[in-house]
């Protein structure tokens, strides 16, 4: 058993799209409660309270999405109060506060993603899709700190010169500026000689081969199956309408049955599934160690 | 790392994409009766980005051609990290204005991909993409005359800015609400007005500033090694 995080990086990535599309298609609010609570735990069980400010920020933008909503949308049956002639209606609050959670839990599930899936493991899933493209992305994102480097190199060189002076504000901008210009000549001639470099080691003649540290084994197989089933399971609920939700003109839930009870367990499963395997992990971790 | 080597398949592959855009944006606003527009817009998001970066793949670029583009790119990712004024826009749209469309809609998609690898990918990625890479491409379509008139060029950094804003104001309306309502979106363009206002202007200044000097470095290279 490995974690969601050293499976295969196409594993982990249909996950993250699994776990978000049933919120996206539905805001029924207890789908969104377990969605966002599946997605807290992992933060939680992988970073711990690290993340406490950007869960913070999103918070602020939930109860924004959720007041500004009412402001606009004045159907509904229930009215509240009424602000400047117009009607508050509580089913208006209702679906902006879900509105919000959808987006705050969507946010925690992709804040997540973006920790866990690194640009080799998107490189390794994408490159599949086309050699060209894939290496044209590699190169860029080797660029970006190569530039960043020589543009510091370029920034010394003219400060010992006595060129760069940041003094005044225009003048900071002109050294800047001409910085960023010695380098972008730097950067185009370069490029030409890494070009050139390639097509003498024989680039384009031959079927490109690219070392890839992740291999497709039978656990990953077993994982993306429960993926996909727990999943199907899901919008079999959603799209059947065993587990909806309308708002207007008045908030009302579907009836509760068996196949919406199969629905929220499979959801739940498939929102907890990498905490769980997070915790196994380190369970088994402390283990091990003690035994040493 | 798997490659489709078959040229049948990729080709298939391309027009299947073709016919899916607007198939799943007819099934999305059906099947799922405007629950699932955020769904639908990410879907047609992607795939109108796929789409691009498809017809570019069949065509035989060379090696030079191809390192010049991931240069821009990676600048133009340097480039968001400017504190306020951002140039990412500038740099995507010279690119396509001296190095063609292609080129241009590349660097505006993959700067978008890149830099979000720092600030954060998410559902909003495709959009970004479709929305720099469209300006950029547009550009390029423009060469002629915005090689000629600085004062045209700022005038298209003006406008792409604007129109970035309100390509982004869909997305962050259709999130925000679940659904996709006039009154929504023009109330996100006005509390966008902002950013539209400092995209619109850092444009211009970034354009007005490194139209010549890039286009003399770009035209230079193009002279020196013939690309």
């Amino acid at each position: 058993m490995k974690s969601l995080e050293r499976s295969h990086p196409t594993v982990t990535l249909l996950y993250f799209l699994a776990v978000t599309l049933p919120v996206m298609l539905c805001m029924e609010p207890l789908l969104l409660c377990i969605s966002l609570a599946g997605a807290l735990a992992l933060l939680f069980s992988r970073t711990g309270g690290r993340n406490i400010r950007t869960l913070l920020y999103f918070l602020a933008l939930l109860l924004l999405i959720a007041l500004v909503n009412p402001l606009f949308q004045h159907d509904g049956v229930t009215v509240l109060f009424f602000l400047n002639g117009n009607p508050v209606t509580w089913e208006a609050i209702a679906f902006g506060l879900c509105a919000g959670a959808m987006t705050l839990a969507v946010l925690c599930w992709f804040l997540s993603m973006s920790q866990m899936m690194t640009t080799d493991k998107y490189l390794c899933v994408f490159g599949a899709l086309s050699p060209k493209l894939s290496l044209m992305l590699s190169m860029a994102l080797r660029f970006v700190p190569l530039f960043t480097k020589r543009m510091h190199a370029v920034r010394l060189a003219q400060r010992g010169l006595g060129l760069y002076r940041d003094g005044t504000l225009p003048d900071k901008l002109r050294g800047e500026l001409r910085v960023f210009s010695v380098t972008v000549t730097w950067a185009l001639e370069n490029g030409i000689h890494t070009a050139d470099s390639m097509e003498a080691r024989g680039y384009g003649t031959g079927r490109r081969t690219a070392y890839a540290e992740y291999d497709f084994h039978a656990w990953d197989g077993a994982l993306l199956a429960l993926i996909l089933l727990m999943l199907a399971l899901t919008l079999c609920g959603l799209l059947t309408d065993a587990v909806a939700v309308t708002f207007y003109p008045a908030l009302v839930r579907a009836e509760r049955g068996v196949l919406a009870a199969l629905t929220y367990a499979a959801y739940t499963l498939l929102s907890f599934l990498p905490t769980l395997l997070t915790v196994q992990e380190k369970i088994k971790w402390h283990f091990l160690q003690s035994k040493i | 790392m798997i490659v489709i080597q078959n040229a049948r398949l990729r080709s298939f592959l391309r027009i299947l994409t073709l016919l899916l855009i607007p198939s799943v944006a007819v099934l999305g606003y059906f099947l799922l009766r405007g629950t699932g527009y955020v769904v639908t817009s990410v879907t047609v998001a992607s795939l109108s980005v796929v789409l691009f970066l498809c017809g570019f793949d069949r065509r035989k670029t060379g090696s030079r051609r191809l390192v010049l583009v991931s240069v821009m790119i990676a600048l133009s990712v340097l480039g968001r990290f400017f504190p306020l004024l951002k140039p990412v826009t500038a740099v995507a749209v010279i690119t396509g204005v001296y190095l063609g469309m292609e080129a241009g809609f590349l660097t505006g998609a993959f700067s978008a991909l890149i830099s979000n690898f720092y600030y954060g990918q998410g559902p909003w990625t495709p959009f970004q993409m479709f929305a720099w890479g469209i300006l950029a491409f547009l550009a390029g379509a423009l060469a002629r005359p915005l090689q000629k008139s600085r004062t045209l060029l700022c005038l298209y950094g003006a406008l792409s800015g604007i129109l970035y804003s309100l390509i982004m104001d869909i997305w962050s309306a259709v999130f925000a609400s679940g659904g996709f309502s006039l009154p929504i979106y023009l109330a996100k363009v006005v509390t966008a007005l902002p950013h539209t206002v400092l995209y619109a202007v850092s444009n211009v200044i970034f354009l007005f500033l490194m139209a010549k000097p890039f286009g003399e470095k770009l035209t230079r290279i193009k002279r020196k090694y013939g690309v």
